[in-house]
């Protein structure tokens, strides 16, 4: 019976979300669908699965963490032999990321206004979709980690849709059902191949019993798979056309969760499935390179990911350039930043792990924060186009200014997070040597074409007039322009989420070590555990 | 793991999984689609199948059954999720046909 004990102390950061989405679900049958209601059941579920993961993080050494494996918790599991499940340091820092992206989108939510109905169906899927992600975090199984994608993307696909008013959302809920689907059946494919040529499906047993035996062409066959699977789920650039049209179509805070909190699981799961083959690199000493399969291929996967990534940032920002649609800029910058986190996973070095965490984490904050500014501003009745924003600088001053910063960060300017991010993970890159220099190159030059269109944002917020005669202090002036601003504003719960992420981005774009510190001992543990 | 029909089942499972591939591409009813993504899955399945009834020698093969019918469950789920999509699809729009979907510019 304590086993069962454990095991729920174990994944208390799990059960209560589970069991938030289920009081969700709860109240809204007894009809109790206030958004207040079920947006502080979220809020409080998620902040209190935070408070957890970060006492895990805190109370225990970094080495020896949550490390109960299944077979510990049941001595009969381990019959199997294969723990579906590892806690590493790695992953809860992951999952404390995860669980911010949700906690700003829920916090923002609640100020969506009592006329929006289904807030029971988005803060349940909300919580259900972050549990897989949870999920996603600890797994070491790749049918563990697969399904537990699948439970974050399925409620995902239903949160685009959610509103079943209006065209757009719905078609975005089709095209990412679509794309989703099929990446999955890709993904499965793969690892079915990968479990014909190890005869098990855990990465652990996998890296055991690689580079001995195995049958490398089922081996290669199934990492390709398995990658471009996972790399729909990641928007990395040949798998990436999905999210444009979801992140412009799906309402702003769904857009806002998607690109903040989602996206970064499928960074994750490359990193898990892709690590231990390119670890191995150093360590293998065969004689014929292809006897291993991918394991003793590491320089030849290291080529191909990198290329990825840097395909992936340069095409996200050359089509963020053109685009004309706010949503649909920060979409396209959003998948460039994907290449940036691909970059550090590449690399596989504890500092690049680490530089690519935090970029996660710069990306939660930046791109979530951003995409909530859009909601926020759309709520303003200011319509898609960059063009509309006109002077918004001197209308929404505060606004502007959060908007602005959280901006400047995606560009990589000092003193705030998007700096040290790519400064920690370029000059991880250099450090590798060889091939990497020329990835950090073609990161700078990236990170140096990017500033352009958030220039252009910028000066379309400042220095271009306003469409419409200034309303004063936000009060709607009865008709007198063709765009007067709602009266209202932004709502306590979103401007506290801006505030909080912008606060964050300065914050830790000042002084980075409280969390960088963690995240390099986290990385460092994470690639000793995995070599 | 000598004597395996190896090359044979997995050109039935590669042709699946391109069969379903292929309908995804060309049909334009979401139902098809769903069909379509179905025998793509199905392909894994099948897979994890014959795997499975050639597993290694320690373990009983026991893991690849056990992920087969796991897997038959969330293809189910995948499907449900799909069947609502499209039916809310049809409420607002009247049509399942994914060409007309021309909302959102690709």
């Amino acid at each position: 019976m304590s086993s069962l004990f454990d095991l729920a102390g174990t994944f208390a950061p799990e059960l209560v979300l589970l069991a938030g989405a289920l009081l969700v679900f709860l109240l809204d049958v007894l009809k109790l669908r206030r958004l207040e209601l079920v947006g502080s059941v979220s809020v409080g579920a998620s902040l209190l699965a935070l408070a957890l993961v970060v006492a895990d993080l805190g109370f225990a050494p970094f080495a020896s963490l949550r490390t109960l494996s299944a077979a510990q918790v049941n001595p009969s599991l381990s019959a199997l032999a294969t723990p579906l499940w590892t806690f590493t340091s790695l992953g809860l820092v992951f999952q404390g990321m995860f669980l911010l992206a949700t906690l700003l989108v829920s916090v923002a939510s609640l100020s969506r206004g009592s006329k929006e109905t289904g807030g029971p169906i988005f803060f349940g899927l909300l919580l259900l979709a972050t549990l897989g992600m949870l999920l996603v975090a600890i797994s070491s199984d790749l049918i563990f980690l697969l399904l537990a994608i699948e439970l974050s993307s399925i409620a995902t696909y239903v949160l685009v849709g959610y509103t079943r008013r209006g065209l757009r959302p719905l078609e975005a809920a089709m095209k990412f059902y679509i794309i989703g689907a099929v990446s999955s059946a890709l993904s499965f494919f793969g690892a079915s191949l990968l479990f014909g040529a190890y005869g098990t499906t855990n990465l652990l047993a996998i890296r055991e019993v690689a580079g001995t035996v195995g049958t490398p062409i089922l081996a290669l066959l199934g990492y390709a798979f398995l990658l471009s699977g996972l790399a729909f789920k990641a928007t990395l650039v040949p798998f990436h056309a999905w999210a444009v049209d979801v992140y412009d179509g799906a309402p702003s805070d769904v857009s806002a969760f998607l690109a903040g909190g989602t996206k970064k699981v499928g960074i994750f799961a490359v990193l898990l499935v892709f690590l231990g083959p390119i670890l191995f690199a150093g360590a293998g000493g065969s004689s014929n390179p292809f006897q291993g399969g991918p394991f003793t291929l590491g320089p030849i996967l290291q080529v191909t990911l990198g290329t990825l990534a840097v395909v992936t940032m340069t095409v996200g920002n050359v089509l963020a350039l053109l685009q004309k649609e706010m949503k649909r800029l920060l979409a396209y910058s959003s998948i460039s930043q994907a290449g940036y986190m691909l970059l550090g996973v590449t690399i596989g070095t504890a500092p690049a792990i680490a530089g690519a965490t935090f970029q996660v984490l710069a990306h939660v904050l930046m791109k979530g924060g951003a995409f909530l500014v859009v909601a926020g501003v759309a709520g303003l009745g200011i319509g898609p186009l960059v063009d509309d924003w006109r002077g918004l600088g001197s209308r929404r001053p505060l606004l502007s200014v959060a908007f602005a910063l959280l901006l400047l960060s995606l560009a990589g300017v000092p003193l705030t997070i998007g700096f040290v991010s790519k400064f920690v993970l370029f000059s991880a890159a250099v450090q590798a040597q060889g091939f990497f220099v020329w990835l950090a190159v073609a990161g700078l030059l990236n990170s140096a074409l990017s500033v352009f269109y958030y220039a252009r944002v910028l000066k379309v917020i400042y220095f271009e007039a306003p469409p419409a005669p200034l309303p004063t202090g936000g009060a709607v002036v009865g008709g007198a322009g063709p765009e007067p601003l709602r009266a209202g504003g932004l709502g306590i719960g979103r401007a506290v989420a801006i505030g909080v992420a912008t606060a964050l981005v300065v914050a830790l774009g000042v002084d980075p070590q409280p969390l960088l510190g963690p995240i390099q001992a986290a990385a460092s543990h994470f690639v000793f555990f995995w070599r | 793991m000598s004597g395996l029909p190896f090359a044979g089942f997995l050109v039935l499972s590669g042709a699946l999984l391109a069969v379903g591939l292929f309908g995804v591409l060309t049909r334009r009813n979401f139902i098809l689609l769903l069909i379509a993504i179905e025998i793509a899955m199905n392909a894994a399945i099948l897979n994890f199948v014959y795997f499975a009834a050639f597993a290694r020698a320690p373990s009983p093969g026991l893991p690849g059954q056990a992920i087969a019918v796991v897997l038959i469950g969330f293809a189910a789920t995948e499907v449900a999720v799909g069947l609502a999509i499209v039916l809310a699809l049809n409420r607002v729009k009247g049509s399942i046909n994914v060409a007309e979907a021309s909302e959102l510019k690709l």
